[in-house]
């Protein structure tokens, strides 16, 4: 949230609050009414999010002296603490304060305060629907110099290609030569795609930017059009996103009152303007030339290149496709220079990077780091470490494309070269962690049948050998795998990867791999001793009741879906699971009070 | 109620409205079938019928792209729509709790079906909405519930039911 640094007395209350999905999600609309009702006289301003996803629902009051208190974890119920605090009748609710004027570096503070935020720049410091913040915090001034100075669409080229940028999608291509290659390319009419249909389960980067900073993006997409010569272009986003679509229609509507999109922009002879294009919910999609078939009215489904887009893309026409966070970076290069990006980061692996940090750890959220600090930097230091006491086992690094990295190569820098070399892929950034009530099988299970249900079916090592590898990782989860079907999959893998179009296929195997090739102990457990370590493989566990903890109240009953639980009400001793009608579904552990049922 | 009585009833004039806003031509497929599900909540097959007839999208291109993106459905849906989240985070957090939770508290047994008998609500797994921090989390009817247990899921589709007085199958054995 905003947090400036300044006293500024207004003499008024601003209450601002995180109204990004997540803020939605944890409540924050039935906050903002109850604020609203307890200080009618305040002026309320709503943000993006700030990425601090655990800490939801934040908000933000300044009083009117100048005093500014970050709040989080708000609720219905703790909410009139807050109300007291500031009405001067309740002492500080010190749980909830994220930080306030008087101690910047509290907890919360620090969680920002060790990332380094340059795509994330203004994502939780702006109203996104407001182009005049945009503009008051140095927006739309990348377009207007290279314009207004009669920069040459090569010099642009330039300047990105000393930033060193690569691509931000998840594989890496410098983006300046990809441009290059557009640029050269013969023909009138060019396309500039922004790829905003994040697939990835487990990352959500380019949703907050879209959501939370969309002019960024939308001026990113100006640059990238003026340096490859394209006049028209679409904005990809998938259609889970409704408030970024909702939010990056209003930007490209206000860009073009205000004269950055259209005919002649800026007084000057470039032509520039953008649609947007819904997805509908196909992961493939993400891929560039499927992307393409998409907005054609097609199935998503890829083709064999070359020809490259950058040559034959959209409708047959040089097209260039750039992730949303590399879009959102290039304000800031032309700026700031390359050269100053490129100071930032490792000399193969330039710049921030984004990642959507969840799973098992402390502090979830979006983390900006410069490239080659840690992987246990991000997680230990910034994300807080793990969740529960248990001890973290891995994280899963770019999704169904990516792979497990575990805990002991937790020092592996954060790098294109350094991440590959494990095994898994930088990706997109999803960041997910995992501890020691994970199975990595059943993970590597889960990423398999996601990719066999995205498969568009084109390829048959793609088509088939996917459900192939799903049919031996369930099996394997159910204790009916065998040492064989282990063999099996490391020789299915090359194939798969060797024989398919495109990403998908491509890297489709990779979270099996990388579980082989570090928690194979797992599988053999599975395997041979009919074990899962993790406690997760329904066909491998039992819940039994613990007699002598069990209170005999009944509501494991009551919530167990196939009436497997029987017993007599306060009599702890007479209280039974049924094994043959039991489920393994967990519902029962959840729901018990004293913990008496064991999952083992 | 049977789920016959779910099938839509399409106004043929609603529909030359989208093909008149969005267009006809073979780019507009997409867009016309979201116009399409977001009215109905599913594809009812007289609408595209009417698509088919009316533009210049030939049956093989509209059903082929109908039955490629997960967004579309050709099955009606029930009045209330639940969305269960399985991204990564949501999953090793335990979303399938959740479903199973749900579809116990609806009553729908057959692992084919996705709507209960009285065509309350339907439960559908959806790809990852990016709210990882918050797993494992559902919408009902477009509304989040953030960090969700089984029970948590069940007590609110309770709640909601309450508030839009619709009757669950086994209201007596959860409450």
């Amino acid at each position: 949230m905003i947090m400036g640094d300044a006293f500024m007395s207004t003499g008024q209350w601003i209450i601002t609050i995180g109204e990004g999905t997540c803020g939605i999600a944890a409540g924050a609309p039935e906050i903002t009414d109850l604020l609203k009702k307890r200080f009618p006289e305040a002026t309320f301003k709503s943000v993006g999010c700030v990425g601090m996803c655990h800490r939801e629902v934040m908000v933000e009051i300044t009083n009117p002296t100048g005093h500014k208190y970050l709040w989080g974890n708000l609720t219905k119920k703790n909410l009139p603490k807050v109300v007291q605090f500031h009405r001067g009748t309740g002492d500080l609710p010190a749980a909830l304060l994220i930080r306030s004027s008087e101690d910047p570096n509290a907890e919360g503070g620090k969680y920002l305060a060790m990332q380094t935020r340059i795509a994330l720049r203004n994502v939780g410091q702006l109203n996104p629907t407001s182009l005049e913040q945009y503009r008051a915090r140095g927006g739309y001034a990348a377009i207007e110099r290279i314009l207004r100075s009669g920069m040459t669409p090569e010099a642009v080229i330039e300047e990105v290609k000393t930033s060193k940028i690569r691509g931000r999608g998840g594989a890496g291509f410098p983006t300046a030569t990809k441009w290059g290659f557009a640029r050269n390319a013969p023909g009138e009419v060019k396309y500039l795609i922004c790829n905003g249909d994040e697939g990835d389960p487990g990352a959500f980067m380019d949703r907050s930017l879209l959501e939370g900073d969309p002019h960024s993006v939308l001026e990113g997409m100006l640059i990238a059009a003026y340096a490859i010569g394209a006049s028209k272009g679409y904005a990809y986003i998938r259609a889970e996103y409704p408030l970024a679509v909702q939010f990056f229609g209003k930007a490209i509507e206000d860009a073009r009152a205000a004269g950055f999109l259209g005919h002649g922009i800026l007084g000057t002879g470039f032509d520039f303007d953008v649609r947007i294009k819904e997805g509908a919910g196909a992961f493939v999609c993400g891929e560039e030339t499927a992307l393409m078939a998409s907005i054609e009215g097609e199935r998503g489904m890829p083709r064999i290149r070359p020809p490259f887009p950058a040559i034959k893309g959209l409708f047959g026409k040089p097209t260039i496709i750039n992730n949303v966070e590399t879009l959102a970076n290039l304000a800031w290069i032309i700026n700031n220079g390359g050269a100053a990006y490129a100071a930032i980061g490792t000399p193969a692996s330039s710049g921030t990077k984004v990642f959507a940090l969840a799973g098992a750890v402390a502090r979830g959220g979006l983390v900006e780091v410069p490239m080659g600090v840690t992987i246990r930097h991000v997680i230990e230091e910034i994300g807080g470490g793990s969740a529960s006491n248990r001890p973290l086992k891995a994280v899963q690094l770019g999704g169904p494309s990516g792979g497990c990295i575990p805990e002991r190569l937790f020092d592996t820098p954060i790098e294109y070269e350094a991440i590959n070399a494990t095994g898994a892929i930088m990706g997109s950034g999803g960041m997910v962690v995992t501890d020691s009530k994970s199975c990595m099988v059943d993970l590597a299970r889960y990423f398999l049948e996601f990719t066999q249900n995205e498969s568009c079916g084109k390829c048959t090592f793609c088509r088939i050998g996917t459900l192939r590898m799903k049919e031996i990782l369930t099996r394997i989860c159910d204790g009916e795998g065998t040492m064989a079907d282990i063999e099996t999959l490391e020789e299915l893998a090359p194939r798969i990867k060797t024989a398919t179009l495109c990403g998908l296929g491509q890297t489709a195997p990779n979270p099996v791999l990388t579980t082989l090739k570090y928690f194979r102990d797992e599988y053999i457990a599975h395997v041979q001793e009919k074990r899962c370590p993790g406690g997760v493989c329904k066909g491998l566990i039992t819940h039994t009741i613990q007699n002598d903890k069990c209170t005999g109240c009944s509501i494991c009953q009551r919530y167990c879906p196939v009436n497997a639980i029987a017993g007599t009400l306060k009599q702890p001793d007479s209280w039974v699971i049924d094994q043959k009608i039991c489920i393994n579904c967990g519902m029962c552990v959840e729901v018990c009070n004293p913990d008496a049922i064991l999952a083992a | 109620m049977s789920n016959a009585s779910l099938e839509a009833v399409v106004d043929p004039d609603h529909v030359q409205g989208w093909i008149d806003a969005i267009g006809s031509d073979a780019s507009a497929a997409v867009p016309l079938l979201q116009a399409i599900q977001t009215a109905y909540g599913y594809l009812p097959r007289k609408a595209m019928n009417l698509v088919v007839e009316r533009t210049r999208i030939n049956a093989s291109q509209l059903f082929g792209v109908a039955t490629f993106y997960a967004q579309f459905r050709l099955k009606p849906v029930g009045r209330h729509m639940i969305k269960v989240c399985h991204g990564t985070a949501c999953h090793v957090q335990g979303a399938d709790r959740l479903n199973t939770s749900l579809r116990h508290a609806l009553g729908i047994g057959d692992p084919e079906q996705d709507t209960a008998t009285n065509g309350s609500y339907t439960v559908e797994n959806v790809a990852c909405i990016g709210c990882c921090s918050l797993a494992p989390v559902m919408l009902i009817d477009g509304q989040a519930f953030p960090n969700l247990k089984g029970a948590d899921a069940q007590r609110h589709l309770h709640k909601h039911a309450r508030e839009h007085n619709e009757i669950l199958a086994l209201q007596e054995s959860a409450e």
